[in-house]
């Protein structure tokens, strides 16, 4: 909602325009991928085990006979819907805990930067295979995982904004008029740090994506045989030499959907003035 | 300058023990410890259980487990892992090898193609070939590492009939084929951090460029070599240092995966197989060393910023 405004004031370039169809046409296949994937993710058939892609199956099948291109239309839910997720969870908590820390300052603020700092010592990747690696697989332990990752960053940049905007003229003067601290929190110093976070928010998609996808690949992301591209891109490593469209085709649609967002965020940050 | 290094070591060491403390719970807090696993389903036997139990020491409270681990990680001795025996510390120095040859090559691969293409597309801003430099580094950086790699892979073998050898070499043993197996590990994590150098480059350059002193160098007619080296890349030197630290940490991030793709024994490997075998003392020893490495880093660059840029000297 507060996106919307400024999405609106940005010019409309042709590499802006791509990027936006491309993401419509993901959150389509997200709310219903049965429509274009008309062949079940699931049906393992052995004696339509790997096929090149052709006009049954675009994409070619899996060492089960699976169908790819369902599996990949399927797996837009499991990956982008993850990764969209997650973020958002971190976006609320962490959002929330930087707006607070920031505005009331205090004790609170010294301890959840300390908490804060210690997630950012470890690498964003490493951090999300100790997490997921500790506690196995699953779609819950995942979003938790990128959740707590990229927490710190929206805490930082929530906080900083909530900093300076308790600073201005405008809070001072809703305190001299008697209004309660949480009024002005919820209020005034909120809707200015929003547009921040929203934009953080953007910027991190494309990296958070990386680590979903890597987390795929390494075997610690979604528990099989759910689809999800990373786990595909993995399936596809042992045979890549023989079978090369299994990795090729989600690494595509991790790449095109990494630019996409990359794209309209770039567009965002021009619009909004950040760094 | 001393008191700004010992206030940053201070807050380091802090953020060092802080997380050597959240792993060391995190760890401990799910169910499934090594016993568990060497028993396995069948492992109903009590007895066995609790003396095996005692034998890892998991039967004492977290917080002394916690304080001798602590105790014995600031003399330097990281424990032995529970599976091969061998002492933590070796482990860690063999894998570290493979992984620092590969995090330094990629980032002289990367700095020498990325910095060179983000000056030229800051230098032609608004021309084909800053437009086809910015394709460049959108797509490098949204690629996924581990996919490039694959596709390198079959490029390889499709196009030039070559393969990388399966077995991991040394350097010291056999120069020729440790190259041969770093060759697209190296290729793919380049590519991804040469786009990101490229696209930081190109942002400075940008803004160099349009700066008063410039403008002065160019009224003043001063060659463009002399004003894009000595003036421009001067004042993006300092920013580019902050940058290098960065990606360097990135790169040990992203080896993870790469070692895994291509089975190169490094740190990222030791972390995995580590944390799927329980293996407390070598997953623990080894995301220290990972974080301290990050941290120093870290602290490195805000001591070469400081040399490079007498302004932030005290």
């Amino acid at each position: 909602m507060i996106a919307a405004p400024a999405i609106a004031g940005t010019r409309l370039t042709p590499g802006l325009a791509l990027s936006l169809l491309l993401l419509a046409a993901f959150a389509v296949l997200i709310v219903v991928p049965g429509l274009v994937a008309v062949q079940s993710p699931y049906d393992v058939d052995p004696s339509r085990a790997l096929q090149a892609p052709s006009a049954q199956h675009l994409f070619g099948t899996d060492d089960v006979g699976r169908d790819v291109f369902a599996r990949i239309i399927h797996g837009t839910r499991v990956t982008l819907g993850l990764v969209a997720g997650s973020l958002l969870l971190s976006a609320l908590i962490g959002g929330g805990l930087g707006v607070v820390a920031g505005y009331a300052g205090g004790w609170f603020d010294l301890a959840a930067g300390r908490f804060a700092d210690m997630i950012l010592t470890f690498p964003p990747i490493i951090a999300g295979v100790v997490i997921t690696g500790v506690l196995g697989q699953g779609a819950g332990n995942l979003v938790l995982a990128l959740a707590v990752v990229y927490l710190p960053t929206f805490f930082r940049i929530a906080r900083s904004g909530a900093l300076s905007e308790a600073a201005r003229t405008y809070v001072e003067a809703a305190r001299a008029l008697g209004f309660p601290e949480w009024n002005i929190l919820l209020r005034q110093v909120l809707p200015n740090v929003l547009p921040l976070v929203v934009l953080q928010y953007v910027i991190l998609f494309p990296l958070a994506l990386q680590i979903q996808a890597a987390l795929g690949f390494l075997g610690l992301g979604v528990a099989p045989p759910t689809p999800d591209w990373g786990a595909t891109l993995e399936q596809g490593k042992n045979f890549i030499l023989v079978a090369w469209w299994l990795s090729f085709w989600p690494g595509l649609f991790l790449l095109a959907s990494a630019v996409a967002v990359t794209v309209l965020g770039r567009a965002l940050r021009d619009r909004l003035g950040g760094d | 300058m001393a008191v700004m290094l010992a206030r940053r070591l201070g807050s380091a060491a802090a953020a060092a023990f802080l997380s050597a403390l959240a792993v060391f719970l995190l760890m401990r807090a799910v169910p499934g410890d090594i016993v568990g696993q060497m028993l396995g389903q069948s492992g109903t036997d009590r007895s066995a259980e609790a003396a095996l139990r005692a034998f890892f020491g998991l039967d004492r409270p977290m917080h002394a487990q916690f304080l001798d681990w602590l105790g014995r990680t600031l003399t330097g001795d990281l424990g032995r892992s529970w599976y091969q025996g061998r002492a933590v510390t070796a482990m860690i120095a063999e894998a570290f090898g493979v992984t620092l040859q590969l995090a330094l090559f990629t980032l002289a691969v990367s700095t020498l193609i990325g910095v060179p293409l983000g000056m030229l597309a800051g230098i032609r801003e608004g021309t084909r070939l800053d437009t086809a430099i910015q394709t460049f580094n959108l797509l490098g950086l949204s690629a996924p590492v581990f996919w490039v790699g694959l596709m390198l892979l079959v490029g390889a073998s499709a196009f030039l009939g070559w393969s990388p050898p399966f077995i991991y070499r040394d350097f010291a043993d056999d120069p020729g084929e440790n190259l041969a197996i770093m060759l697209l590990p190296v290729i793919s994590l380049a590519i991804l951090q040469a786009a990101a150098y490229s696209q930081f480059v190109r942002g400075l350059m940008v803004t160099e460029l349009r700066r008063e002193h410039i403008r002065t160098a160019i009224a003043k007619g001063l060659t463009p070599r002399e004003i894009y080296f000595k003036h421009a890349l001067r004042n993006v030197l300092i920013p580019l240092t902050t940058f290098m630290g960065l990606i360097l940490v990135q790169i040990l991030g992203g080896v993870v995966v790469i070692e895994s793709l291509f089975s190169l024994p490094g740190l990222g490997r030791l972390i995995l197989s580590g944390l799927q075998g329980r293996d407390y003392p070598v997953v623990q020893g080894a995301l220290l060393f990972v974080v301290l490495i990050a941290i120093g880093i870290n602290l490195l660059v805000d001591l070469l910023y400081a040399v490079i840029d007498p302004r932030l000297r005290p």
